[in-house]
């Protein structure tokens, strides 16, 4: 399917009583260059208010990240953990109330790769697009694919071994699927790929940015080689792993492809209201895609053509 | 005594051919199930006894009536364990 053009329609609406911080989050935000089909609202404050509310409800731990939902309070609370910042979002629509403290604006860096995305991850929920930890891609064949699993499954440095190849692929790790016409798309925001040390130096990549406090590098797709894929209607899902002397695929009945994305979807379980919406989204997916277990080895490094010629 | 079981509110199922997947928002476990599971589910969404799902059991598939006994107490006692279900008790 066709990706975004460069430029979409502004997606959020972002308020803040400081214009730097508005600014900067609005620019953040248009950076990812989504086209969601409700508009986000963040409203932001910047404020020495103290944002340790009492809040009984159980914690959904993320890095970083507390997320509370349910009742009595019915909205959804997420609390950062790095410093004092909270955001209280409406229980149905795209809107978000949030506080910053402004000693926690210091590490503008983590502040925004766990928390605000974490917002803005909720705030898509309420537009529609439901989260996946996968990584989009398009081969150059045009078939699209979807990889999904853990920070440690291989997804990144496969998914930036792609756009070596001429592969188009989104980001790593945050991909938003949604319904559209009887079929499931997947949308990828316009973020790097952040490589550890030894992937960037096994793909021998250069340039990139310092990422996650210059434990990472990060790179655009097009930086590499490849192009970006803004959106795709995955009919190959993927679920990797680092194993193996010898790169091999292994089929996965849509059952067990459905079980996979439910555990690479962390956050399909919080919130009754969008819980069963989200999970048939996923079994839509497992049933629209082929899908196979990928056990990478290091010969995926060695053939430019491995991946399409595993799966016919 | 009559025991009825029926899905707990927290449970959300999704069908995918013949088989399924059981969410569990409270505890955040999943659970793949089978073609048969899924049908005792949804047959849960209003209470049921044991021989309500016997019944459906054997209208819906080629089965005897003590294999299908024993199937759905499998089942049922794998949910309650698991905190798939409500059980009652009633006089």
């Amino acid at each position: 399917m066709n990706d975004y053009p460069l430029r979409v329609p502004d997606a959020s609406e972002v308020t803040c009583d400081d214009p730097g911080v508005r600014q900067w989050v609005a620019d953040w935000l248009a950076s990812w260059r989504i086209a969601p089909p409700g508009r986000l609202s963040l409203r932001i404050s910047v404020s020495d208010v103290a944002v340790g509310e009492a809040d009984e409800r159980e914690p959904f731990r993320q890095p970083l990240v507390e997320i509370r939902s349910g009742p009595p309070h019915n909205d959804l609370r997420i609390r950062w953990l790095a410093g004092n910042a909270i955001a209280v979002l409406d229980p149905k629509e795209p809107r978000a109330d949030i506080i910053i403290a402004p000693a926690a604006l210091a590490d503008r860096e983590r502040l925004q790769q766990t928390f605000l995305v974490a917002v803005v991850v909720f705030l898509l929920r309420r537009a529609g697009w439901h989260h996946v930890h996968g990584a989009i891609a398009r081969d150059r064949a045009g078939r699209e694919w979807l990889l999904a699993g853990d920070a440690k499954a291989g997804k990144s440095t496969t998914a930036a071994l792609l756009a070596t190849h001429g592969w188009s692929v989104g980001t790593d790790d945050l991909t938003f699927l949604a319904a559209a016409d009887d079929a499931v798309d997947a949308h990828a925001p316009h973020i790097p790929i952040a490589l550890r040390e030894g992937g960037a130096a096994l793909l021998a990549a250069r340039g990139g940015a310092p990422a996650r406090g210059g434990r990472k590098q990060a790179f655009f797709p097009e930086e590499l080689g490849g192009s970006f894929a803004s959106r795709a209607r995955p009919t190959i899902l993927m679920f990797p792993r680092v194993e193996g002397a010898v790169t091999r695929i292994e089929p996965l009945t849509p059952g067990a492809a459905l079980a996979e994305l439910v555990k690479w979807s962390a956050w399909v379980a919080l919130e009754p209201e969008f819980a069963q919406l989200h999970l048939d989204l996923l079994a839509a997916l497992a049933r629209q895609a082929r899908a196979f277990r990928l056990s990478l080895g290091p010969d995926l490094f060695e053939g430019k053509d491995l991946l399409m010629s595993l799966v016919p | 005594m009559t025991t009825r079981y029926t899905l707990h509110p927290e449970l959300r199922l999704t069908r995918l051919g013949d088989e399924g997947v059981a969410l569990h928002l409270g505890s955040r476990r999943y659970f793949t199930v089978s073609e048969t599971g899924v049908d005792i589910l949804e047959a849960l969404k209003t209470p049921s006894t044991l021989a309500d799902i016997v019944a459906r059991l054997t209208s819906s598939y080629d089965v005897t009536p003590e294999l299908a006994e024993k199937s759905a107490r499998d089942f049922l006692d794998n949910g309650r364990r698991h905190g798939l279900l409500h059980v009652e008790d009633a006089p």
